[in-house]
C-alpha cells in the first residue's frame, strides 16, 4: 500500500485511489460536492483543492484537485496550506453567490452538505451584494419538491439520475450561470429511483415531498435501523419518527437509505422510500376491535360483513384466552394463518400457539410452491447467491421472465451498473482509474451481455439489454432448459421430460438466440442468472435452476443466481413448511372435511390480506367455516370485515423482528418508535393472551406454554433458533437488549433533540419517565451512545462537521467499504441438497384460442402495504388487460374494448389495452392492485376470451 | 423557461408561424431528408441531435416545443435530452425570433471600439433590448461573445453576413435596407 504524507503525517492508503477518497477514508476533512463514492469523480466543483509537493524540497507545491489526482507512493500533500484553504474558500464563496439565504425555511437545513462544506471552508461572511439569479421550479410528481434557486450546479443529480439510474427525463438545461436541472416540462420524474435525488443533492434543490407534509429537522428525528418491508430484497433503511403535536402520537416522518454495502449500498427505490406512509394511514388500527352483534344492513355493506366497536384490551384478551383454554380441552380448534410480510418472530409465536399442524402459510398453493422451488434451488451447493457488489461485477447476465425493475428494483439498479463492465475492463487496460467517471463513460465498448426474456417487456432493462425477447413463459422455460442442455452437451443426453427441457418448440427468434447466449455464458467468468417468483410459473424457476447448475458444473464453481421473492419475509415463512404443506387450499379442504365432526374453529389471521392470496369465493368459504375469526394487523384491510376480533399490530418500523430476504440473509429490524394506542407486536398479543388469568387458572401445557416464557424479543428469537435448524444462527442477526457500550445502550435520539420537556407538558408539568425498551439495544431518548462510529447499529449518521448523510464515510472501512464493526450478515442454514430433476408441468395453454394470462407486478400499485401510502396510491394504474397488436388484430379487439375472460378460477372483465411490449399469445394483467386484489391469486392462468365488448363506433364529427 | 419577450410580441411571432415556415408536430419530408444526410457522419441517431436542431431551425426559424418533440421522436431520444442540447447552444432558438437575428459582438476589441454606444443606437432605432424582437417580427437583437474579427471591430453577424467596421450610420443603412427587403418580399 502506498504511503503518503499529508500535512506532515504519514498515512497508508489504498493503491490507485484518488486523493479525496484517500483523505476521507483517513478521517480527514476535505470539502467536496461533485464527487460521490458510488459515482466517482468528474472534477466539476473545484472544491477539493489540495497542495501537492514535488518532493520534500519543494516549498511552493502546486494546487491539484483531490478527486482528480491519483495517490502517489511517497507523495507529499497539504490540506492546511494557506493557498489551498484560500482557493477552497474562494470556490465556495463563488458557489454561494447565487445560493439563497433561506436555510431556516429550507428542509435540507441541519443535514445540508452545502452548509457543512461552507462551514468547513471557513466562508462565514457573505460579501456578495448583487442580485441572485432566480428560476421557476417544476412540478416533479408527488415524491420530490423542486427548488432550483438553491442549486450550486454540482451536476450530481443528473449524474445519478441519468448516468447511474438510467433515467432520461432529468437533464442539465441551459448554460453558464443559468444552468437548470429539470425536465423538459412539468411532470413526474419517471425513474423508480428518483427519491435518491433527495440524498444525492448536496443542498435543498430536491427534497422529499412526503416529508414536507410533516417536516422536522434531522436532529429531532428518532431513528433506529430497519429493513424495508416493501419487497424481498431487504434494503436497509433508517426511518425517522417524531411526536406529532396535534395528535400527540408518535408518527413516522420519513425513510432514508441506511448504507449496507452487501444489499443497498447508497440507494433505495421509490417504493421503499415513499411507501412508509401506510404507517400513518387513517386505516391504522390503534385499538382492539370486536364485532358488534347487529347485522349489517345489506345496502351499506356486503352480507356477512361485521361492524366493530372498540373494546378494552383485557376484555379482548380474555376472549382470546378462553378460546385457547377451550382448545386445550378439545372443545375448539385453533388454526393459525401466517404471513410473508411480517417477522419470523410473529409467525413463530402463532405457530407455537396453534401447533405446527394447525399453522398454515397464508399463501396459495402456487405461491408456496414457487417459494419452495426457489428454496430448493438455493440449497443446491452449485448455486451461490450474489450480494449487490457481486451482481455489479457480473460479466454476463440472463434474466428469465422476472421484471426485476418492479419486483426487486434495487437488483435492477445493480444490473445497470454491471452493464458497464466491458467499459470498465477497457478502462483498466488503458490504465484509467475507475473513479475517473467521465473518462470511463466516454470509452467506447459494448454493454456487458445482458439477455432479457419475458412475457412482457422489461422497461427497466430494455436500454441496457443486448437482446430482449418477448415469449410465452413456456417458451422461456424451454429456452432455459435447452440452454442448459447445450451447456452440458458433453455430459450425455438428458431425459426428455424435465422442466424446461424443450417440450415447447421454441419460436424462431429464440432458437436463433440459443447458441449465442450459450457461448456468452460459457465464456463469461462471472455469469449471473436472474429469475424469481414474479412470473408465477415454477417451471421458469426450475429451468433457471437447471441452467445455473449446468453452468456451475461446466465452470467448476457455483454459479451466481439471484432469485427474487415477492415479499419481505417470503423465504423465511417458507422455512416453516415442508414442500407441499401449509397452503391455504389445504386449510380450506381440511376445514371442509372436518366440518361436521370437529370442534368449532377459531381462525387466527396474522398480518395478511387473504383476498390477495386466494380467489374471493375461496376466502369467503374459509371465513364461513370458521366459527370465529381473529385478525392481527396494522391496517383495516379487507379481511377485517369478517373478523370477530381485531388486534392492532405494529408496523415494521414500530416493531423488532427478523426478516429473511431473497438472498436468505437474516436481518433484524428494530423498533423506531412506539406505535400509538394499543399497538404492539402480534407475538406480544399472543403472549398476553396466554398470560391472561383465564389461561393461568385453567393451566395450559403443550406448545402454547412456551409463550409464557417470552417477555423479550430475543427470547422469541432464541426459541426459533432452537426449534428450527435452518434458523440456528438467528441470534447472530443482531444484539439483544443486554447490549451495552461502556454501560450504555445506543440512543435513538440525537444529542440535539428538542422539545423533550414540552412533549407532554399539556398533561402534566412533570416530565414523564422515558419509555424503556425491553427488546433492543436502544434507548428511546438521547441518553446513550449516539456516535455512529461506536456501533454499526447506530442509524443516525452524523459526525462533527458532517450533518448530512455524507457523514457515512466516517464509518466505513475505506470509501465504499463495509460499515466499520459490521459482521457479515448471517444467512439461512439450510441443508445443502442437489436440486431434484423437476418434471415439467402440463402446459397451461392447451386449446387453440386460449390465451395465457400473465401477472405483471408494478413498482407502484402491487405492494400490499405501499398501496396504502398517499403518494404511491395516487400513481397506481387501473386494472387492465394488455395484449400485443397482433393478437388484438386477430381477435378483433378495438381500442377501448372490454374483455370478458374465462379462467379456471372464475370470470373477469377488464378493459383491453394494446401494447407492443407483450408477447404474442399472452395477455398481461397488472396484479396486486387494491381494486382487484384477487387477480394475483387467479394468475397465471389459461383463459378463454368469452366476449369482446368493442366500443360503439363513433360517427365522424360526433363528439365523444 | 422564462420569457423575456413581451406577450404581444410572441403573439405576432406565433401568427407568423402558421405561414410557410409552419411548425407542426411532425417533420416534413425535406427536413427529414436534411437530417438523414447527417446520419452518415455520426455513430448513432442520437448524436445527430445538434445538427438536426440546426437543420430544422433553418426551415422553421426557431424550435418550438412541438418541433422539439418531433425531432426527439425522429431521433429516438427523450425530449428532455434534446432540450438539454438545445438550451446549451445560444444559436438554437427556443423562442420565436425575428427574420433577421442580429448578433452584436460584445467582446473586448469591439468594446474598445465602442460597441456599447452602437448597441444603444440599435436599441433606440429598433425599440428593443437584447433578447427581444421587434413587434413587426423583423429584428431580434442578441449579444454574442467574440466573433473572431477583432481587427475589423466593431462587428455584428446577421444570418451568414458579417458586418464590419460598424458605425451608427452603417446600422441605420442596414435597418432600412432590411426593412425594404422584407416589404418587397411581402408585396410579392
Amino acid at each position: 500500500m502506498p504511503t503518503i504524507t499529508i500535512d506532515g503525517r504519514q498515512y497508508e492508503v489504498e493503491e490507485g485511489q484518488n486523493l479525496l477518497a484517500s483523505c476521507l477514508s483517513q478521517g480527514l476533512n476535505l470539502p467536496y460536492f461533485c464527487w460521490h463514492p458510488a459515482m466517482g469523480s468528474v472534477g466539476a466543483c473545484r472544491q477539493c483543492a489540495i497542495i501537492e509537493y514535488k518532493d520534500s524540497d519543494d516549498e511552493q507545491g502546486k494546487l491539484v484537485m483531490g478527486c482528480m489526482t491519483q495517490v502517489r507512493d511517497g507523495g507529499i500533500y497539504s490540506l492546511a496550506a494557506q493557498p489551498a484553504q484560500e482557493f477552497r474558500g474562494a470556490v465556495i464563496e463563488d458557489l454561494m453567490t447565487n445560493h439563497p439565504h433561506d436555510c431556516p425555511v429550507c428542509e435540507e437545513g441541519g443535514e445540508c452538505h452545502l452548509q457543512d462544506m461552507t462551514e468547513m471552508s471557513g466562508h462565514t461572511y457573505r460579501r456578495f451584494r448583487g442580485l441572485k439569479r432566480t428560476h421557476r421550479n417544476q412540478y416533479l410528481g408527488p415524491f420530490i419538491n423542486h427548488e432550483m434557486n438553491r442549486c450550486i450546479a454540482c451536476y450530481r443529480c443528473v449524474r445519478f439520475y441519468r448516468d447511474y439510474a438510467g433515467g432520461d427525463d432529468l437533464e442539465a438545461l441551459g448554460r453558464n450561470n443559468q444552468v437548470y436541472f429539470g425536465r423538459q416540462c412539468d411532470g413526474k420524474l419517471e425513474n423508480g429511483f428518483s427519491g435518491n435525488l433527495v440524498e444525492v443533492c448536496p443542498t435543498g434543490v430536491f427534497t422529499d415531498q412526503t416529508f414536507s407534509r410533516h417536516f422536522v429537522r434531522k436532529w429531532d428525528l428518532q431513528t433506529a435501523p430497519s429493513v424495508c418491508e416493501h419487497c424481498g430484497v431487504g434494503c436497509n433503511t433508517a426511518p425517522g419518527a417524531r411526536m406529532d403535536f396535534s395528535s400527540r402520537d408518535e408518527n413516522l416522518r420519513r425513510v432514508v437509505n441506511l448504507y449496507n454495502r452487501d444489499i443497498n449500498g447508497y440507494f433505495i427505490c421509490d417504493r421503499g422510500r415513499f411507501g412508509y406512509e401506510y404507517a400513518n394511514s387513517d386505516l391504522r388500527i390503534k385499538n382492539v376491535l370486536i364485532a358488534r352483534r347487529e347485522q349489517v344492513i345489506e345496502t351499506t355493506g356486503r352480507r356477512k360483513d361485521k361492524l366493530h366497536r372498540e373494546i378494552e384490551p383485557p376484555a379482548a384478551l380474555e376472549l382470546l384466552a378462553s378460546a385457547i383454554v377451550d382448545a386445550q380441552r378439545g372443545r375448539r380448534r385453533l388454526v393459525g394463518v401466517g404471513s410473508p410480510r411480517t417477522s419470523l418472530e410473529n409467525n413463530f409465536a402463532l405457530r407455537q400457539l396453534v401447533g405446527p399442524g394447525n399453522f398454515f402459510a397464508g399463501l396459495g398453493a402456487r405461491d408456496l410452491e414457487l417459494l419452495h422451488t426457489l428454496d430448493r434451488i438455493q440449497r443446491d451447493p452449485r448455486i451461490s447467491i450474489p450480494t449487490m457488489p457481486d451482481i455489479e461485477d457480473a460479466d454476463a447476465i440472463l434474466v428469465l421472465d422476472e421484471e426485476i425493475g418492479r419486483t426487486a428494483p434495487r437488483v435492477a439498479l445493480a444490473v445497470r451498473q454491471a452493464a458497464r463492465n466491458q467499459q470498465r475492463d477497457h478502462a483498466r487496460e488503458l490504465k484509467i482509474p475507475l473513479w475517473q467517471d467521465a473518462s470511463v463513460r466516454q470509452l467506447r465498448g459494448e454493454n456487458t451481455p445482458i439477455f432479457v426474456l419475458g412475457s412482457s417487456a422489461s422497461t427497466s432493462l430494455e436500454d441496457i439489454a443486448r437482446e430482449q425477447r418477448l415469449a410465452s413463459p413456456a417458451a422461456i422455460a424451454s429456452f432455459a432448459g435447452r440452454l442448459a442442455e447445450l451447456i452440458t452437451a458433453a455430459n450425455g443426453p438428458t431425459t426428455g421430460d424435465e422442466a424446461g427441457s424443450g417440450r415447447t418448440p421454441l419460436p424462431e427468434d429464440l432458437e436463433k438466440l440459443l447458441r449465442g447466449v450459450a457461448d456468452t455464458l460459457l465464456s463469461a467468468r462471472r455469469p449471473l442468472v436472474i429469475s424469481g417468483c414474479g412470473s408465477g410459473e415454477p417451471d421458469i424457476l426450475a429451468a433457471a435452476g437447471k441452467l445455473a447448475t449446468a453452468l456451475a458444473d461446466k465452470q467448476g464453481s457455483p454459479c451466481a443466481t439471484y432469485l427474487a421473492c415477492p415479499e419481505a419475509n417470503s423465504l423465511g415463512l417458507a422455512q416453516f413448511f415442508e414442500p407441499g404443506e401449509g397452503t391455504l387450499e389445504q386449510l380450506l379442504e381440511d376445514l371442509r372435511e372436518r366440518d361436521s365432526v370437529d370442534p368449532p374453529v377459531t381462525l387466527l389471521v396474522l398480518e395478511n390480506d387473504l383476498y390477495r392470496r386466494l380467489p374471493t369465493a375461496a376466502v369467503e368459504a374459509l371465513f364461513d367455516r370458521a366459527a370465529e375469526v381473529v385478525l392481527f394487523d396494522s391496517l383495516l384491510q379487507p379481511c377485517s370485515r369478517r373478523a370477530d376480533l381485531v388486534f392492532p399490530a405494529a408496523a415494521t418500523p414500530e416493531s423488532q423482528g427478523t426478516l429473511v430476504n431473497s438472498a436468505g440473509m437474516l436481518q433484524r429490524h428494530y423498533m423506531v418508535y412506539e406505535g400509538s394506542g394499543y399497538i404492539q407486536e402480534s407475538w406480544r398479543w399472543l403472549v398476553d393472551a396466554v398470560n391472561d388469568p383465564a389461561c393461568r387458572e385453567a393451566g395450559i401445557d403443550t406448545s402454547p406454554a412456551l409463550l409464557r416464557q417470552w417477555q423479550h424479543c430475543h427470547e422469541v428469537t432464541a426459541a426459533i433458533a432452537a426449534a428450527l435448524p435452518c434458523f440456528r444462527n438467528l441470534t447472530e442477526a443482531g444484539p439483544d437488549e443486554n447490549f451495552r457500550i461502556e454501560g450504555m445502550k445506543l440512543a435513538r435520539q440525537s444529542h440535539r433533540v428538542s422539545g423533550r420537556t414540552a412533549n407532554r407538558a399539556h398533561l402534566h408539568v412533570a416530565e414523564q419517565a422515558p419509555l424503556t425498551d425491553p427488546d433492543s439495544p436502544f434507548t428511546f431518548t438521547m441518553e446513550g451512545v449516539q456516535y455512529a462510529g461506536a456501533s454499526p447499529l447506530q442509524a443516525n449518521i452524523w459526525s462533527p462537521g458532517w450533518n448530512s448523510n455524507q457523514a457515512i464515510h466516517k464509518f466505513q472501512q475505506g470509501v465504499g467499504g463495509p460499515r466499520r464493526g459490521r459482521e457479515p450478515i448471517p444467512r439461512l442454514q439450510r441443508e445443502p441438497a442437489p436440486m431434484p430433476a423437476w418434471l415439467a408441468r402440463e402446459k397451461l395453454v392447451q386449446e387453440p384460442g386460449q390465451m395465457y394470462l400473465a401477472p405483471t407486478w408494478q413498482l407502484f400499485g402491487s405492494g400490499e402495504l405501499s398501496n396504502y401510502s398517499e403518494a404511491i396510491a395516487g400513481l397506481t394504474d387501473a386494472p387492465c388487460a394488455q395484449l400485443s397488436a397482433a393478437d388484438a388484430g386477430a381477435l378483433g379487439v378495438a381500442p377501448g374494448a372490454r374483455l370478458q375472460l374465462r379462467l379456471p378460477g372464475g370470470e373477469i372483465t377488464l378493459p383491453a389495452s394494446v401494447s407492443d411490449h407483450i408477447a404474442p399469445g399472452v395477455i398481461a394483467v397488472p396484479v396486486g392492485l387494491r381494486e382487484a386484489p384477487d387477480l394475483a391469486a387467479l394468475l397465471p392462468a389459461a383463459a378463454e376470451i368469452a366476449r369482446i365488448e368493442n366500443p360503439e363506433p363513433v360517427e365522424p364529427g360526433e363528439s365523444v | 423557461m422564462s420569457s423575456t419577450i413581451a406577450a404581444d410580441t410572441i403573439e405576432v411571432m406565433e401568427q407568423q408561424d402558421t405561414g410557410p415556415r409552419s411548425a407542426g408536430r411532425s417533420l416534413n419530408a425535406e427536413e427529414k431528408r436534411d437530417i438523414d444526410r447527417e446520419f452518415s457522419h455520426y455513430e448513432d441517431r442520437g448524436s445527430v441531435a445538434l445538427e438536426a436542431l440546426r437543420v430544422v431551425q433553418k426551415h422553421r426559424g426557431w424550435i418550438s416545443d412541438d418541433t422539439l418533440y418531433a425531432i426527439a421522436d425522429y431521433l429516438g431520444v427523450s425530449p428532455t435530452q434534446l432540450e438539454s442540447i438545445a438550451t446549451c447552444y445560444q444559436l438554437i432558438f427556443r423562442q420565436p425570433v425575428g427574420e433577421e437575428v442580429i448578433l452584436l459582438c460584445k467582446s473586448s476589441s469591439c468594446w474598445i471600439m465602442g460597441c456599447e454606444k452602437l448597441q444603444r443606437h440599435l436599441e433606440q432605432q429598433l425599440g428593443i433590448r437584447p433578447g427581444q424582437t421587434t413587434p413587426d417580427g423583423l429584428f431580434t437583437l442578441l449579444e454574442t461573445p467574440c466573433l473572431g474579427d477583432c481587427d475589423k471591430a466593431p462587428v455584428m453577424l446577421v444570418g451568414e453576413e458579417m458586418h464590419r467596421h460598424l458605425s451608427a450610420d452603417k446600422l441605420d443603412e442596414f435597418i432600412q435596407e432590411k426593412k425594404k427587403h422584407h416589404a418587397d418580399q411581402s408585396a410579392d
